[in-house]
């Protein structure tokens, strides 16, 4: 007979895998209209989850399967286009859209998003944010050429670096990076709170570096068969994954992987825990 | 199909003269460093491919707030202003901002109103001490128009012609 279960590491143990509890067994595929870039027309974060409106309601529906329990899956575009993957950044904190959203768009997203997210659209020259911004819950790598000393239009009216307003709507760090030679950090690279994926020609030293501004381990890898662009190939947050349907078993299983998403069912977790949780049999 | 919407009317100011640009008027240049210029109508962009400074340019709305013509620091102002943090719909506060719009446009356009008549007070009471002045130092310079009728060296003299035509036969005819 079990002597003690600590009832609190148990439940505090529980509270912190909750989201693998829920988790797909492996990383889903999907196309949009029969294009592999599904990160192109979709955008999941940790609070939301972006999604193009396409023909059939296919892409849609696969999102919706997976996350309509966890969070609100959103149908939108930006800017009267589908590409709303690369055109807007966020995390859980909020959302950033380009100056071409329009007001409509704006008040859609304000409207289908929960609360605590902050919707903020920027005057920015490089409008593709989705491209130009990598972030995670907790840091951001940024295009290095972003605007140094924009006028935001809020009411006051005062002038902002972009590095700025990332900082303060998303609460992150930025860090102006490039990846591989790359200045289109968010195109090269996805990342999540537990792990990333990055252009396969990253140096190894890069590589350290990049691990150690993010606080994630990284991997350079590539998605649906071979493509370097590994954001517009697939989307994450902490417990799933969506990539293209060309995407290798390996690539899978690399994405997987590095972005802890391989949790099983709840008995097996318990099964882990099991050893750390009893003191001993009597 | 692809399916996308259309319903994104925003209504913009011209970057030249500041008039609004309504749905199917004037023109959109991109610079190439992604700058947007709206114009509202030709007369504004030929000026500004003359590269001229709309600043310098008389009938602009840039002008005149910056020589004082216009009203320039106002608290209406600040409703106008463009928003990137949108707040979540309410239709309450829909309705109320409809009709905060029409009330706020009012008050603006009579305080420019008034600002204008201020502006114009100033120079009535100048002119009207200047021709004051003017008539105490020069009336001697005026005649009355009686006098001038009378006097001999300002008018030419009337002299009378007397003018006999006598009728032709074919002008007879005619009459008949």
């Amino acid at each position: 007979m079990l002597t003690s279960i600590n009832l609190v590491t148990f439940s505090a143990l529980v509270y912190l895998l909750w989201p693998s509890l829920f988790s797909s067994l492996m990383a889903t595929r999907l196309q949009f209209e029969n294009n592999c870039e599904v990160g192109v027309f979709s955008k999941l974060t940790n609070a939301y989850c972006l999604v193009a409106i396409g023909g059939s309601e296919s892409f849609y529906s696969t999102f919706e399967a997976e996350l309509a329990d966890v969070i609100p899956v959103v149908k939108t575009s930006i800017a009267d286009t589908r590409m709303i993957g690369r055109l807007c950044a966020g995390n859980k904190n909020g959302l950033l859209v380009p100056h071409t959203t329009t007001d409509q768009e704006l008040q859609h997203l304000r409207n289908s998003l929960p609360d605590q997210v902050v919707v903020q659209r920027i005057d920015e020259k490089l409008s593709a944010l989705g491209n130009c911004i990598a972030c995670n819950d907790h840091v951001a790598l940024a295009h290095t050429d972003l605007d140094r000393v924009l006028t935001s239009t809020v009411v006051c009216n005062f002038h902002q670096e972009t590095e700025e307003i990332i900082a303060d709507v998303l609460g992150v760090e930025v860090f102006r990076q490039t990846i591989a030679g790359n200045i289109l950090v968010g195109s090269y690279c996805a990342i999540s709170n537990r792990g990333g994926l990055v252009h396969p020609h990253t140096s190894i030293e890069d590589l350290d570096e990049l691990s150690t501004l993010l606080q994630v381990p990284l991997v350079a890898g590539t998605v649906n068969r071979g493509s370097e662009v590994i954001a517009a190939g697939m989307t994450v947050n902490d417990w799933t994954a969506f990539c293209g349907s060309d995407t290798t078993a390996t690539e899978v299983s690399v994405i997987e992987s590095v972005f802890k998403l391989r949790e099983a069912q709840p008995s097996a977790i318990v099964g882990e825990m099991r050893k750390s949780l009893i003191d001993g049999y009597v | 199909m692809l399916y996308t919407r259309r319903d994104a009317m925003r209504l913009e100011k011209c970057w030249f003269c500041s008039s609004t640009i309504y749905p199917g008027h004037g023109i959109q240049f991109v610079r190439n460093d992604a700058k947007i210029f709206r114009f509202c109508r030709s007369k504004c962009h030929k000026n500004f491919k003359m590269k001229r400074n709309p600043r310098k340019v008389k009938w602009t709305k840039a002008y005149r707030r910056l020589h004082g013509k216009d009203m320039t620091q106002d608290s209406t102002f600040e409703f106008e202003r463009k928003r990137n943090r949108p707040e979540r719909y309410d239709r309450n506060l829909a309705e109320n901002t409809l009709k905060a719009i029409k009330k706020i446009d009012k008050v603006r356009s009579d305080r420019a109103a008034t600002h204008i008549e201020k502006r114009l007070k100033v120079r009535k009471g100048k002119e009207r001490r200047e021709a004051q002045k003017e008539l105490e130092q020069s009336i001697h310079l005026v005649k009355a128009p009686q006098v001038l009728r009378q006097d001999q060296s300002l008018t030419l003299p009337k002299i009378k012609v007397v003018v006999s035509q006598p009728k032709s036969e074919q002008n007879q005819a005619m009459e008949e």
